[in-house]
């Protein structure tokens, strides 16, 4: 990780967890052990694990340029742009699925989607764009307009035991108020769309941007929905929008 | 011939027809989205007897208003509440203290207003009556379209009993 986004993801965290006080669930020991992760992120040996992954699967950050019709060079930049419209898979689709895809080109079986390899490929196909802004253009066609149309309704659509949308807890109102001890985060501000794959010191595990959503459904009571859906792609393209030019930071770090 | 008919269309498919679309996962999550969706907003009336001083719908109010399920309880539940539904799944409890403060409340949060002192400031003030609170658990929305409160009646999340003995909870002496 560069220092710059070293310094500003430790400003963030640190702004974060500065509330202190016993009402907030991390304890003196969590902080210190967090401050020692920023400098270690568990999560970076899986990020090299899946370059090795990427290697043998994909053949590595040049397979998948060729893949991705383009060149090395603009690859990070392309990467920062994801998910994506493209007219090979006619619908939008997030890096996951392009891996898949390529896997079985390849002739390999591709990983599931939930499989930890998986989320370690990813992690490090992300990384190739770490430091470009997220560049995802919602407006680039009508696939990208009806996949940002999906995920605003997604998000805002309440359902599930309680009656509860992502929005209930992560719209404008009530972001920095506390659920049960956890202040809500923005999910733009704090940048959800360039810090995920992240290591979720909680699940001790590296998990992907939609597998946090499906965290959030399961501890909100509304019905998991499986990842890679268009409805999951959506959410990603809708949240992944309002993080649009902040620098992306991979693995991200999370509570 | 069918069998080498349907290999050959997929040998070209895998050759020449660029179409990752059947190769990777893109499961429709909207049969799922649409049978977990919340019912229209409803109006309740309290059912009689409803609000009580009785110490025992008292109490499973207040655990029903401080626990997340049965799952996450330690010790017993109180007389009149389970830990599991008929089905044997986890019973879910209220949460509210996630987003309410009151009396004794650990780790409150306080995205919805703090309940403390709630009898001597909303009901003795006649500013809420038992009507309005009843009508606010068990469905927020007829209150206030936009609410961010949980929905527990329309949703069978509790039944009729459960919406009155957390009422009665919030409306006690404390
Ligand atoms: C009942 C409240 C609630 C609901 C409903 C909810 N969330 Fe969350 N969400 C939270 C809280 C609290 C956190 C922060 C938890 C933490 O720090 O561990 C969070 C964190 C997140 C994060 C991680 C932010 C980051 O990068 O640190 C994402 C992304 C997210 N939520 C998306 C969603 C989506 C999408 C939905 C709907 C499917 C949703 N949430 C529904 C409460 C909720
Ligand atoms: C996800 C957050 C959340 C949860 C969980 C929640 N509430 Fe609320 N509650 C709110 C918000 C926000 C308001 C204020 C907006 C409104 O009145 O709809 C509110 C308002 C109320 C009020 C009205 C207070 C007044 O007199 O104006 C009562 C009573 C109440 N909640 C009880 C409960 C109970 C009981 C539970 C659990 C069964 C619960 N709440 C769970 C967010 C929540």
């Amino acid at each position: 990780m560069k220092t710059g986004i070293k310094i500003a993801l430790s400003i963030a965290l640190l702004s974060s967890l500065s509330f202190g006080g016993e009402q907030f669930a991390m304890s003196d020991a969590d902080r210190a052990m967090y401050a020692e992760m920023l400098d270690n992120n568990p999560a970076d040996i899986m990020v090299e694990s899946g370059s090795e992954l990427l290697e043998e699967y994909c053949g590595g950050d040049a397979g998948l340029a060729k893949f991705l019709n383009v060149s090395e060079k603009d690859l990070p930049a392309y990467i920062a742009g994801f998910p994506r419209y493209l007219e090979e898979f006619k619908m939008v689709v997030g890096i996951d699925q392009v891996l898949q895809a390529l896997m079985h080109k390849n002739s390999h079986k591709p990983f599931a989607l939930k499989d930890g390899k998986m989320f370690d490929m990813v992690a490090y196909t992300k990384s190739i764009a770490n430091d470009v802004a997220i560049n995802i253009d919602v407006n680039a066609n009508k696939h990208m307009k009806e996949a940002y149309a999906l995920g605003q309704k997604t998000f805002d659509t309440k359902r599930g035991g309680r009656g509860l949308a992502c929005l209930s807890c992560h719209s404008p109102d009530v972001i920095g108020s506390v659920l049960r001890t956890q202040p809500l985060p923005d999910l733009g501000a704090q940048n959800a769309g360039g810090t995920w794959p992240a290591y979720r010191m909680t699940k001790s595990s590296l998990r992907t941007l939609q597998r946090r959503f499906q965290g959030c459904m399961k501890n909100a009571l509304l019905d998991v929905i499986p990842l890679g859906s268009p409805e999951m792609v959506a959410l990603e393209v809708y949240v992944t929008d309002k993080s649009k030019g902040q620098a992306i930071a991979i693995p991200g770090l999370k509570r | 011939m069918k069998k080498s008919f349907t290999l050959s269309m997929l040998l070209m498919g895998s050759l020449f027809a660029a179409d990752y679309s059947s190769v990777i996962e893109n499961p429709s999550a909207s049969e799922i989205i649409k049978k977990d969706l919340l019912a229209p907003a409803k109006v309740y009336t309290m059912p009689t007897g409803c609000i009580t001083n009785d110490p025992k719908a008292i109490a499973r109010g207040s655990f029903i208003f401080h626990n997340l399920n049965g799952e996450k309880v330690k010790g017993k539940t109180p007389e009149g509440l389970k830990k599991k539904n008929a089905d044997g799944t986890y019973k879910q409890y209220g949460n509210c203290v996630a987003c309410h403060n009151i009396e004794g409340a650990k780790g409150a949060g306080n995205i919805g207003p703090d309940l403390t002192g709630y009898k001597d400031m909303f009901m003795a003030t006649g500013v809420r009556d038992n009507q309005f609170v009843y009508q606010k658990i068990a469905d927020p929305r007829i209150d206030n379209a936009d609410t961010h409160m949980t929905v527990n009646l329309t949703t069978k999340l509790f039944n009729e009993k459960e919406i009155c003995d957390i009422a009665s909870y919030i409306v006690s002496p404390k």
